[in-house]
C-alpha cells in the first residue's frame, strides 16, 4: 500500500473564485448567447409575434363589428400570450440538459468543480428568458386592442404578475424532465404531453367546465386558474381579493417544481440522466400514449356533450293562442359590418287578454353548408317583452341586426307566451322570415392594429437577419 | 508497481494519483473489481483493456463523474470524498467530447476558465496561452465548428489543462486522427508530461501508441487488473511466465520466403515454421525446448546467422511476446491468429 498524505478537507484550490463571477451567472450568460444568438429563441419569438399579430387582427376585425369589448380582447390576447410563452418555456427547458447530453457537451461541464445546482440555476433562468421578451412584444398589442380603456394598465400588470408566476414553473418543469431524461426526444415528448394535459381542460366546451368536476379541474390546473383570475379581474371587474383562491394552484405548482428541481434533482445532475426509479419507466412511450389518448378523446367529449344538450331540449306540447306577428321587411342585401333595422308588430286577435309575451330573435343560415349563427354575435338585443296584450290590441318593436359573416340568412322573431306554471308549456308563434343576403365588407386596418400586426414580426425578422449576418461573419 | 499495492521508490517524484481497491457494480453486474494503481507526477500511464473491460468506468470514477461502489482514490492529496476539490486538480479529455460548435476556441477556453474560478480577463489570457501551447493560436477566433478532428482534440487537451491540473485523463485522444495527427498529438502529450510535470492517464486501444509514449501501464480485463507496472516490467513478467510463447517472427522479402523457410527448417533448434496470417512476408518460427537448450537469445542469434549466411535480407525480427500487443492479447486470453 502507498502511504500518501491525505489532506483532511482537501487542498485549497489556488485563486478559487476570487474576483470571478458566480457559476450560475457564467452558465446563464453562456446559455443566453446559445439561445438567442445561435439557438431557437429568436425563431420561437418571431412565431409568437406572428401568432399574436393574426389574433390581434382578427379580434380587432370583430371589434369593428362591436362584437368583442376591449376588455375581452385584452384578456384573450393575454391568455394567448401566456399560453404560448409557457409552451416556449417548456420546450426550451426540455432541451437544456438532455440536449447537452446528446451533443456530448455535458461531460466537460460536469468535470468542472462548478456546483451542479448553480449550473441548473443558470440553465433554468435562460429557459425562462423568452418570457420578458414575449411580454414586451405583447404590450403594444394590448395597448391597441384596449382602445383607450383603463383595462390596458390592469392587463399589463396582471399579465406580468401571473405570467411571471407560471412561466418559471413550466420552464422549471421542462428542465426537471430534461435532467432526468436520457434522450432529448423523451424529454421533449414528456414535457409537451404534460403541457397539453394542462392546456386541454382550458379548451373544453363550457358545459364541461361547470359542475363539480369542472370546477375542481379549474382550481387544480394552474393554467386554468390563471385564466380564471385574468378573466374575472379584467373582464368581470372582480377584485384580486375575490380571486385569491385561484392563485393557490399556480403558486403550489411553482413551489413544487422549483423545490424538486433545485433541492432534489439539481445536486444529483449526472451524465446519464434518470434516477434508478424513473429510468425504469418507459417515459417516452407513456407520454406518447397519453398524448394520443388525449387527442382522441376530444371529439368524443364534444359529441357526448352535444347529446346531453339535445336530451335536455325535448319538445313540449303547446297550446295555441290567437296571436299574430308581422314584420315590415321581406328581404335585404347588405355588407357585413353594416346594420339592418326593422320593426315587428304583434297583434292579439283573440277575445281575451294575452299572458305576458316574450319576443325572441332568431337567425339561421339558409345554406346548409354555411356557418351556424350565434344571435348573440349578430344583435345587441335579442329578446324583448310585452306585459300583456288586450283583445284586438297590438305592440310594435324595433330590431337591429349587425351581420358579421357573408352568406344567405333568414331572420325571424318568435312570440312566446309566458308559461302559466312550472308544469305548463307554451306555443311560440313565428313571424315571416326576412331574407338577408350579406356581402363581404373588407376593412384593411381594423382598430388601427395593422401597423402593429405587421410591424412587430417585421422588426423581429430584421433583428434575426442581423443576428444571422453576425453569425455568418463569425464562422 | 504491483497489483493491489505499490512500492514507493525512494527519491522518486510524488504520487499524484493513487487508486485503492476501486469497484463499481451496476445492479448485479460488476463493471470494475479491485482497481489499484498509482501514478507519479510527470509520468504517463497507459490504460489498456478490450471493449467492456471497465476502462471508461474507471476513468469516469477517477474523474468523479461516477461514484465507486467501494474503494477510494486520492488526487494530489485530496481524498475522493471531496469530488468538487478533486475536479479542481484534474483535467480530462473524454472519448466523446462535444463542443458548442458556434463558440470560438478562445471563447470555449475562457468559458471553462471562468467556471474554474478565473476572472474573465484572466481566463481569456490563459486560454490564449493554452491555445499557443497546443498549436492553435492562429485559429483562436475561429468557431470550433470549422476545426478539423485533430484540432478539436488539441482544443480538448487545452480544455483539460485550463485549470493547471496535476493529473490529466485522456480517453482515446488519437481516435479518428490520421497518422500525422496521431504523432503530433502524442508528441504533445509527451511534452505535457515532461514540461508541465503533469501525471497523465492515457486510455487507448492503439497498443503501439501506448508502448511508445507510456512509462507505466495498467491492463484491465473483465473489470479486473491483469497487469500493472512499467511497460518493461509488464513485458518482462509476461515473457518470463510464458514458455509457450517462445517463438520469433521474422519479416523477409516476399520472394525469399520459401528459401528462408528451408534454411530455418535445417536448423536443429527450430520447430514449426509457418507464415503469419494476414501479414505477408512474415514467418513465425517456434524455438524447440527452450528450457533445456541454450538461452533463447542464443537461439535467436543462431537463426539470424543462418539467414545472413544464406544472404536472405531480413526486414524485421522480433521475439513473440516482446511487444505490448502480444502481452495484451495473451493477458486478455485472445489468440494471435
Amino acid at each position: 500500500m502507498i502511504d500518501i498524505p491525505v489532506q483532511p478537507h482537501g487542498k485549497q484550490s489556488p485563486g478559487k473564485r476570487e474576483g470571478a463571477a458566480p457559476v450560475w451567472w457564467i452558465v446563464f450568460t453562456r446559455e443566453l448567447v446559445d439561445l438567442w444568438v445561435w439557438g431557437k429563441a429568436l425563431v420561437l419569438i418571431l412565431l409568437f409575434s406572428l401568432l399574436l399579430s393574426i389574433m390581434a387582427y382578427m379580434l380587432a376585425s370583430n371589434s369593428e363589428l362591436n362584437l368583442i369589448p376591449p376588455k375581452e380582447m385584452v384578456f384573450l390576447t393575454l391568455q394567448t400570450s401566456i399560453a404560448v410563452s409557457l409552451f416556449i418555456a417548456v420546450i426550451i427547458g426540455a432541451d437544456t440538459i438532455s440536449g447537452e447530453r446528446e451533443r456530448a457537451t455535458l461531460e466537460s461541464l460536469l468535470l468542472t468543480p462548478a456546483s451542479r445546482r448553480q449550473i441548473v440555476v443558470g440553465k433554468f433562468l435562460a429557459a425562462a428568458s423568452p418570457w420578458p421578451a414575449a411580454m414586451a412584444i405583447t404590450i403594444p398589442y394590448l395597448h391597441v386592442l384596449a382602445q383607450g380603456d383603463p383595462v390596458f394598465g390592469q392587463g399589463v400588470l396582471w399579465g406580468v404578475i401571473l405570467g411571471t408566476l407560471l412561466v418559471p414553473a413550466f420552464a422549471g418543469f421542462g428542465v426537471l424532465v430534461s435532467l432526468w431524461s436520457r434522450s432529448n426526444k423523451t424529454s421533449l415528448t414528456v414535457s409537451l404531453v404534460v403541457y397539453l394535459l394542462f392546456l386541454l381542460p382550458t379548451q373544453f366546451p363550457g358545459n364541461a367546465q361547470t359542475g363539480t368536476m369542472g370546477r375542481f379541474v379549474k382550481r387544480i390546473n394552474p393554467m386554468e386558474s390563471i385564466n380564471q383570475v385574468l378573466q374575472k379581474v379584467l373582464v368581470n371587474n372582480r377584485t384580486i381579493d375575490e380571486m385569491q383562491s385561484f392563485l393557490l394552484a399556480p403558486v403550489v405548482f411553482l413551489l413544487i417544481v422549483l423545490g424538486l428541481l433545485f433541492l432534489y434533482a439539481a445536486p444529483r445532475l449526472n451524465l446519464d440522466g434518470g434516477t434508478s426509479m424513473l429510468s425504469r419507466l418507459r417515459w417516452s412511450r407513456l407520454a406518447q400514449t397519453i398524448l394520443a389518448a388525449s387527442l382522441l378523446s376530444l371529439p368524443a367529449l364534444h359529441s357526448g356533450l352535444a347529446e346531453e344538450t339535445a336530451a335536455r331540449e325535448e319538445a313540449a306540447e303547446t297550446e295555441a293562442l290567437p296571436l299574430q306577428i308581422a314584420v315590415d321587411m321581406e328581404h335585404r342585401v347588405i355588407k357585413d359590418g353594416k346594420s339592418v333595422y326593422f320593426n315587428t308588430k304583434v297583434t292579439n286577435g283573440g277575445t281575451e287578454a294575452s299572458p305576458p309575451l316574450i319576443l325572441a330573435m332568431n337567425i339561421i343560415n339558409v345554406d346548409s353548408e354555411g356557418d351556424v349563427v350565434d344571435p348573440e354575435d349578430w344583435s345587441p338585443v335579442r329578446t324583448q317583452y310585452i306585459d300583456e296584450l288586450a283583445p284586438g290590441g297590438s305592440a310594435s318593436h324595433a330590431w337591429r341586426i349587425d351581420p358579421i359573416i357573408e352568406g344567405d340568412y333568414a331572420a325571424y322573431i318568435v312570440v312566446i307566451p309566458e308559461p302559466e306554471s312550472a308544469e305548463a308549456t307554451t306555443h311560440p308563434i313565428a313571424s315571416p322570415a326576412i331574407h338577408l343576403t350579406v356581402e363581404r365588407f373588407v376593412r384593411i386596418n381594423p382598430g388601427g392594429v395593422l401597423p402593429y400586426a405587421i410591424g412587430a414580426p417585421i422588426v423581429l425578422l430584421v433583428g434575426i437577419a442581423l443576428v444571422y449576418r453576425l453569425r455568418y461573419r463569425k464562422t | 508497481m504491483s497489483h493491489g499495492s505499490v512500492a514507493v521508490e525512494p527519491g522518486s517524484s510524488a504520487h499524484v494519483l493513487v487508486a485503492e481497491d476501486l469497484s463499481k457494480s451496476y445492479g448485479s453486474r460488476r463493471a470494475l473489481l479491485g482497481l489499484s494503481f498509482s501514478l507519479r507526477a510527470g509520468r504517463i500511464l497507459g490504460f489498456l483493456g478490450p471493449n467492456g473491460a471497465g476502462k471508461t468506468t474507471s476513468i469516469r470514477i477517477l474523474t468523479t463523474i461516477l461514484e465507486p461502489s467501494s474503494g477510494y482514490f486520492v488526487v494530489d492529496g485530496i481524498h475522493s470524498r471531496h469530488p468538487e476539490r478533486i475536479r479542481q486538480r484534474i483535467g480530462a479529455l473524454p472519448e466523446s467530447l462535444g463542443f458548442h460548435r458556434q463558440m470560438t476556441g478562445l471563447e470555449c477556453l475562457t468559458f471553462f476558465g471562468r467556471l474554474y474560478g478565473r476572472p474573465a480577463a484572466a481566463a481569456t489570457a490563459h486560454g490564449m496561452e493554452l491555445l499557443r501551447e497546443v498549436g492553435l493560436e492562429n485559429r483562436a477566433k475561429s468557431s470550433v465548428g470549422s476545426y478539423s478532428r485533430g484540432m478539436r482534440q488539441r482544443l480538448g487537451i487545452a480544455r483539460a489543462l485550463v485549470n493547471d491540473p496535476v493529473v490529466v485523463f485522456l480517453d482515446e485522444p488519437t481516435l479518428g486522427l490520421d497518422p500525422r495527427g496521431q504523432q503530433e498529438l502524442l508528441a504533445l502529450v509527451r511534452c505535457l508530461a515532461r514540461e508541465r510535470g503533469v501525471g497523465i492517464v492515457l486510455c487507448s486501444h492503439a497498443l503501439a501508441e501506448i508502448e511508445s509514449v507510456c512509462d507505466d501501464v495498467v491492463i484491465l480485463n473483465a473489470g479486473q487488473v491483469v497487469a500493472t507496472g512499467t511497460v518493461a516490467e509488464v513485458l518482462g513478467n509476461v515473457q518470463g511466465q510464458s514458455a509457450k510463447r517462445n517463438a520469433v517472427r521474422i519479416q523477409i522479402v516476399g520472394s525469399q520466403i520459401e528459401t528462408a523457410r528451408q534454411v530455418l527448417e535445417a536448423l536443429p533448434s527450430t520447430g514449426d515454421i509457418a507464415p503469419v496470417n494476414g501479414n505477408a512476408g512474415w514467418l513465425r518460427v517456434e524455438l524447440l525446448d527452450p528450457t533445456k537448450a541454450l538461452p533463447s537469445r542464443h537461439l535467436n542469434n543462431e537463426i539470424l546467422n543462418a539467414l545472413i549466411r544464406a544472404e536472405i535480407p531480413i526486414l524485421a525480427f522480433e521475439a513473440e511476446g516482446g511487444r505490448l500487443h502480444d502481452v495484451f492479447l495473451q493477458l486478455t486470453e485472445e489468440t494471435i491468429q
